[in-house]
């Protein structure tokens, strides 16, 4: 045991200095970067790790970019030695099977010291728009890694100070858009220079002793806060089991995720061993991905409000199989990574609902549901590609309604097109975009709605779809009922009516109509159990019908 | 004509009002309580300790919470809302993002208009202008009739494409006026805001008739009250873009002065930056419970063409009030045996300890008390007598469970608070690029001078600066500011397509609105300024930033595009660090501002310091002992006076805390300013 060397005044504006630096990264990125993707997507993720990869402060866009990049550092160690850690230098490193998503996520990251001592890592992870995959910008049925654009192992960008000319050379040739990818390099090279000297100014305000023990302080308080928590749940194994409709490749074939947890005291296992094999098609990650999202599903329980660091998910073990969807190992396919990891995320608090029922909630609509259009635009004599994530319905939980209308939990904070942007810039009707009526799960709580969103084609083009999530819809809870699944139609009501979930470059004629509709949210509690007020309120507000009221809550008509 | 010009601001405690003598060049201030049951009350309690007869007023401004209490209380209007059938739930739709990303639990900001009261219409505009389904008017009929039998007195209208094609929103309206009277408030989305996106467009007209006619009550009852008192000039009104307009205007577009309340200390700060010759200035005002950030850069104030409040987007132009979660009421506590203060506060009520209502846990407030660093009877102005034996209980209370002393635990308190403070603004400062130690410091409000060295010392901030009257500086900043007009449309066209013309005659007809309306708020067209310009972006970018124009006219001026272009890549590598000069552009709106210039009070020299300053001293916690103090009240010093920190300047608004190792001087207006040189 230490003697006490630093007062607990001190620790709290250490702790606030690392976090506040982390913050800092991260506006310094979105600040320079080239690329909306993660200027305005926020899709990247910032930390400052001491010299032992242990997280002092992290800053992210992503919930899914939570808590891996540690694995990176840990990585180049194993393989180099600790003696490849130099002064002035800054390393690069994409590969899926060690950083865990896809080929797209670049990590850089660079050691920090103060008078020639090794006091901690830097590290940044953005989304490139291209890494000169097959298509453009990435597949949706690729099914080797070798599809899926340029693999980089850990590897220094900047030596000494001085970029290593010949790899940024390299990467320029490999990527569809080197001007933007460079920028985007280079905005992150400056995120991890202006933590390094962020870390290095905190070492040297309060001394590096100080800052280890106030680091030991802050980790156990975020320990000792979360093992509390744990401590909370009742010991026992709670498990639960979910289906990925398909791969994109072999469309009839669901793709089964088991998870099991077990709590014993204060702590708590993640096991996702009897998960499926690596599938064909693109929906495998690696190992350190896995552990991201659930560190998800385990934060949205134990400890929302904690800013992350490295006393964080210590009470929390992982148990992946590798050569599983979880555990991918080259060659698979790994573009398309955060599908089975939205699922993952939500089967957590499936899994824990009987013993944390205040604080779980039912299943959302679960994933991305991308539609991607792309064509020639007559008016104006040019190309473009949109692509769309669709907003659905969220679970509801103990004493509220989930939220309607809203992003699936791997997007974040992204917004949909209004219609008169996408109207303006791309040539489509948007004839219908609202609430989709009846289609929350029904519940003492009922679920929150999916949304229509329907496309009329003004010229000839193509279409790509990912819908998921129609062989497991989202689940109530407590006796609550499960959403309606997603839908897609085209031409609904005409003789060439169809339906699918997911299609690659599929052509579309002037005048067809697609009209997409995506879950609702599961139903919390007995639907029996509802307030009559509030369902004749969802009548009024048009988003529950009176057929829908009758059949699924058996009501008749307002009590007087 | 009367020599006074007066500003009013009415905060949710108290009411400040300054005055500006003409002939003496003098400044006063006055405060009274804020009197919620009838704010003209409080105002004019106030106002009756400066200027013995309103007639004397020669010119009087006034920042006004009222609409946004309504807002935030939700006690606005009941609305009902008509949107396009086939769009109709976009108000709930809401875009869909969520703002906190690990929430189970996520709600999104409620609607002020509940489904229910949103009608569908059928009728549909296209981009071009095209009309794909005409105006279903038996349903614009229909829903007035649903607002006559169901009492519902405003009404918002937000149609797809109107800021283009506004017809079916125009006849709308004359469909509605037929049906109801003149009585009923409608708010157009095109009229409360004339850009793309109909999500944030009717936003902003929801917005507009659920608060518009608590606003319109509020400012005829004030402008009634000063009339019956023989009031002999216009009431004029602050806006949410720092300038001001005349009552009638205000009316007419309440929604221009909802965010109006912070902006006062914004425009207060362009003035100084102006009389000081500081081009940069962090302004900083921190009440009892609230803490505001504001940037002046070259000059001008921070503003952005958008705002959102409680998440609710409001497209208009704004200066940037950054609130970081902290002030004098945040609360010290324990988390698993770590130090916490903030983000929960105690507010005003019970407020802190030492405020004697109630409240035991330990605040920012207390820990200042127990330091020495506030003077218990001039807190507030001496309107509140501080219990000091409170504050010390409740923070020794904290200190007992960490093993640290009540000074020890209060310094604590107070230096965590402070970095927290620092920290926030270091972030707001980084994400616009700029370096917060080549900035003056500007501290204001009750509780700015107190803390605002010590956040300089943690930014590396060498200047500091205290303006006079620091608690009613934002009513001293409305007295500075020009009538001001704004006027935008949406113009969406990408490079290779613009056609200069159209541009230009659009920039015209926009200028000569604003220069209309100029001459309508009593402005002399050669007082009048009109500045022009266009929100630009690369192509697939969603963020615009507004590039200044030289005249409506320039669009057709040869090589405008290229012009255009490098301006826009300059201020694009100021904001984000990199510009792509080349790359495509897209132009998306047109702006006009107009500025009506109605003079200014021009600060009078103060008295020289004569004598030697008086030797009161007290001692003072810094650094973890007590130091020997200058105690001074600030009317005892003199312009010129100069003296070494450490210091605690009294006065009856705030109170100015300076640690060990700065200057301080007083300028000859009578501005504290407070410099070190040893703060790298």
């Amino acid at each position: 045991m230490n003697t006490r060397t630093v007062d607990p005044v001190t620790v709290e504006i250490i702790r606030n200095a690392l976090s506040a630096a982390a913050e800092d990264m991260n506006a310094s990125l979105i600040r320079s970067a080239y690329t909306p993707i993660i200027y305005e997507g926020g899709d990247c993720v910032v930390a400052l790790l001491d010299d032992q990869h242990q997280v002092l402060g992290q800053s992210a866009g992503l919930p899914i970019f939570l808590g891996n990049l540690e694995t990176c550092t840990i990585a180049t160690e194993e393989m180099f030695g600790r003696e490849c850690w130099q002064p002035g230098d800054v390393w690069i490193l994409n590969d899926s099977y060690l950083g865990g998503t896809h080929l797209n996520d670049v990590t850089i990251f660079g050691p920090v010291f103060v008078d020639e001592t090794l006091v901690g890592f830097t590290a940044s992870r953005a989304h490139w728009i291209d890494v000169g995959s097959k298509d453009p910008g990435g597949s949706m049925d690729s099914v080797s890694i070798f599809q899926e654009g340029l693999r980089l192992g850990p590897q220094k960008l900047v030596e000494g100070g001085q970029k290593v000319a010949a790899l940024i050379d390299t990467i320029g040739r490999n990527v569809r858009f080197p001007y933007p990818t460079t920028g985007d390099m280079n905005a992150m090279i400056a995120c991890i220079e202006m933590g390094q000297q962020r870390l290095a100014e905190i070492t040297q305000r309060f001394g590096l002793s100080a800052l280890r023990q106030a680091r030991d302080d802050i980790f156990a308080q975020t320990e000792q806060l979360e093992r509390e928590v744990i401590a909370g749940i009742p010991d026992g194994v709670y498990t639960a089991e979910g289906f990925l409709d398909n791969d994109g490749i072999t469309l009839e074939e669901p793709i089964p995720v088991r998870l099991t947890i077990t709590v014993a005291g204060d702590s708590i296992d993640f096991d996702v061993r009897d998960s499926a094999d690596q599938a064909v098609g693109p929906v495998n990650c690696g190992y350190a991905q896995t552990v991201s999202a659930l560190r998800v599903g385990y934060k949205l329980l134990v400890s929302p409000d904690v800013p992350g660091n490295g006393g964080s998910f210590r009470p929390m073990t992982v148990q992946v199989r590798e050569g599983s969807v979880f555990g991918a190992v080259a060659p698979a396919a790994c573009q398309w990574y955060f599908s089975h990891l939205g699922l993952l995320i939500d089967m957590v608090a499936r899994a824990l609902a009987p013993a944390m029922p205040e604080q779980v909630a039912a299943a959302s609509h679960g994933d991305s549901m991308i539609v991607m259009l792309a064509g020639a635009d007559p008016r104006v004599d040019r190309d473009y590609v949109s692509l769309e994530a669709t907003l659905g319905g969220w679970g509801a939980w103990q004493g509220s309604d989930g939220e309607s209308a809203l992003i699936n939990n791997v997007n974040g904070s992204l917004k949909d097109l209004p219609i008169e942007v996408f109207e303006a810039r791309f040539p489509f009707r948007i004839s219908d975009y609202g609430m989709r009526p009846d289609s929350a799960g029904p519940g003492r709580w009922r679920g929150g709605v999916g949304v229509v969103r329907e496309y009329e084609a003004l010229t000839d083009c193509t279409i790509s779809l990912w819908f998921e999530r129609a062989v497991t819809p989202p689940w109530g809870l407590e006796g609550g009922g499960e959403g309606v699944g997603p839908e897609v139609i085209i031409n609904p009501g005409r003789e060439d009516e169809r339906r699918m979930l997911k299609c690659n470059g599929l052509r579309l004629r002037k005048g067809d109509v697609v009209r997409c509709l995506t879950s609702g949210g599961g139903g919390y509690g007995d639907p029996a159990e509802r307030d009559r007020a509030l369902v004749q309120a969802d009548i009024d507000a048009g988003i529950v019908t009176t057929e829908h009221a009758r059949e699924a809550y058996a009501f008749i008509g307002p009590v007087m | 004509m009367g020599q006074h010009r007066v500003s009013m601001d009415i905060g949710g405690t108290f009411t400040d009002v300054i005055s500006y003598d003409e002939q003496s060049g003098e400044y006063r201030a006055g405060k009274s309580s804020t009197t919620p049951q009838d704010l003209t009350e409080g105002v004019f309690t106030a106002l009756s300790s400066l200027v013995s007869e309103v007639e004397d007023i020669s010119f009087l401004v006034h920042g006004t919470t009222q609409g946004l209490n309504a807002f935030l209380t939700r006690r606005g209007e009941r609305v009902l809302l008509l949107a396009t059938e086939g769009a109709r739930d976009q108000l709930h739709i809401a875009r869909g993002p969520r703002w906190k990303l690990y929430d189970l639990h996520y709600r999104k900001p409620e609607p002020l208009v509940p489904l229910s009261d949103i009608v569908g219409i059928p009728g549909r505009m296209t981009f071009e202008g095209e009309e794909l389904r005409p105006l279903d008017e038996d349903a614009v009929r229909a829903a007035a009739q649903r607002a006559r039998e169901e009492d519902i007195r405003a009404i918002a209208v937000g149609y797809l494409f109107s800021f283009r094609h506004p017809q079916h929103e125009l006849r709308t309206r004359e469909i509605l006026r037929e049906e109801l009277g003149d009585e009923v408030t409608i708010s157009l989305s095109h009229e409360a805001a004339r850009e793309w996106r109909e999500y944030e467009r009717t936003s902003s007209a929801t917005v507009e008739a659920y608060t518009g006619p608590v606003i319109r009550r509020y400012l005829s009852k004030l402008e009634q009250s000063l009339d019956d008192k023989g009031l002999a000039v216009p009431l004029h009104v602050m806006q949410s873009s720092g300038g001001i307009l005349t009552v009638d205007s205000a009316r007419e577009r309440p929604l221009q002065t909802l965010l109006s309340g912070p902006v006062g200390g914004a425009m207060g700060g362009v003035a100084l930056a102006d009389l000081l010759g500081r081009q940069n200035l962090i302004c900083v005002d921190m009440g009892g419970t609230s803490f505001d950030v504001s940037l002046v850069v070259n000059g001008v104030p921070d503003t952005s063409p958008e705002t959102t409040i409680e998440g609710l987007p409001l497209l208009m132009p704004v200066v940037n009030i950054h609130t970081v979660g902290a002030g004098g009421g945040s609360i010290a506590w324990l988390e698993s045996g770590g130090l916490r203060v903030g983000p929960q506060s105690a507010g005003a009520n019970p407020g802190p300890a030492c405020y004697g209502r109630g409240g035991v846990e330990p605040t920012v407030t207390d820990a200042n008390l127990v330091l020495g660093r506030v003077d218990p009877k001039w807190f507030a102005g001496g309107q509140m007598d501080l219990d000091v034996e409170a504050a010390r209980t409740a923070v020794g209370a904290l200190g007992e469970q960490l093993g640290l002393s009540v000074e020890e635990m209060a310094e604590g308190i107070c230096d965590v608070a402070n970095a927290k403070m620092a920290q926030a603004i270091r972030t707001i400062t980084v994400a616009r690029g700029i370096e917060p130690r080549e900035f003056t410091l500007v501290a204001f409000g009750g509780a700015g001078p107190m803390h605002g060295v010590f956040l300089a010392e943690e930014l590396g901030i060498k200047e500091v600066i205290v303006p006079r009257f620091p608690g009613a500086f934002s009513a001293w900043g409305m007295l500075q500011s020009s009538i001001r007009s704004d006027q935008s449309e949406a113009f969406f066209y990408r490079d290779e397509d613009l056609e200069p013309q159209v541009m230009a005659d659009r920039l015209r007809a926009l200028g000569a609105e604003v220069s209309d309306f100029l001459a309508h708020e009593g402005v002399a067209p050669k007082d009048t300024v009109l500045q022009f310009a266009v929100d630009v972006r690369y192509v697939a970018q969603e963020y615009t930033i507004t590039v200044p124009l030289n005249d409506a006219e320039e669009p057709t001026t040869p090589q405008f595009l290229g012009g255009l272009s490098e301006r826009f890549a300059k201020m694009h590598d100021e904001r984000y660090g990199h510009s792509n000069l080349g790359a495509p552009i897209e132009l998306v709106t047109l702006r006009v501002t107009g500025l009506g210039d109605l003079g200014r009070a021009q600060p009078a020299t103060q008295p020289q310091q004569s004598g030697a300053l008086p030797a009161d001293r007290a001692d003072v916690v810094f650094s973890g002992a007590r130091q020997s103090s200058a105690l001074l009240r600030r009317s005892q010093l003199g312009s010129g006076a100069s003296l070494a920190s450490p210091a605690v300047v009294l006065e009856e608004t705030a109170t100015t805390v300076v640690p060990p190792g700065f200057t301080i001087t007083v300028d000859p207006i009578g501005n504290l300013i407070l410099t070190t040189e040893d703060n790298s």
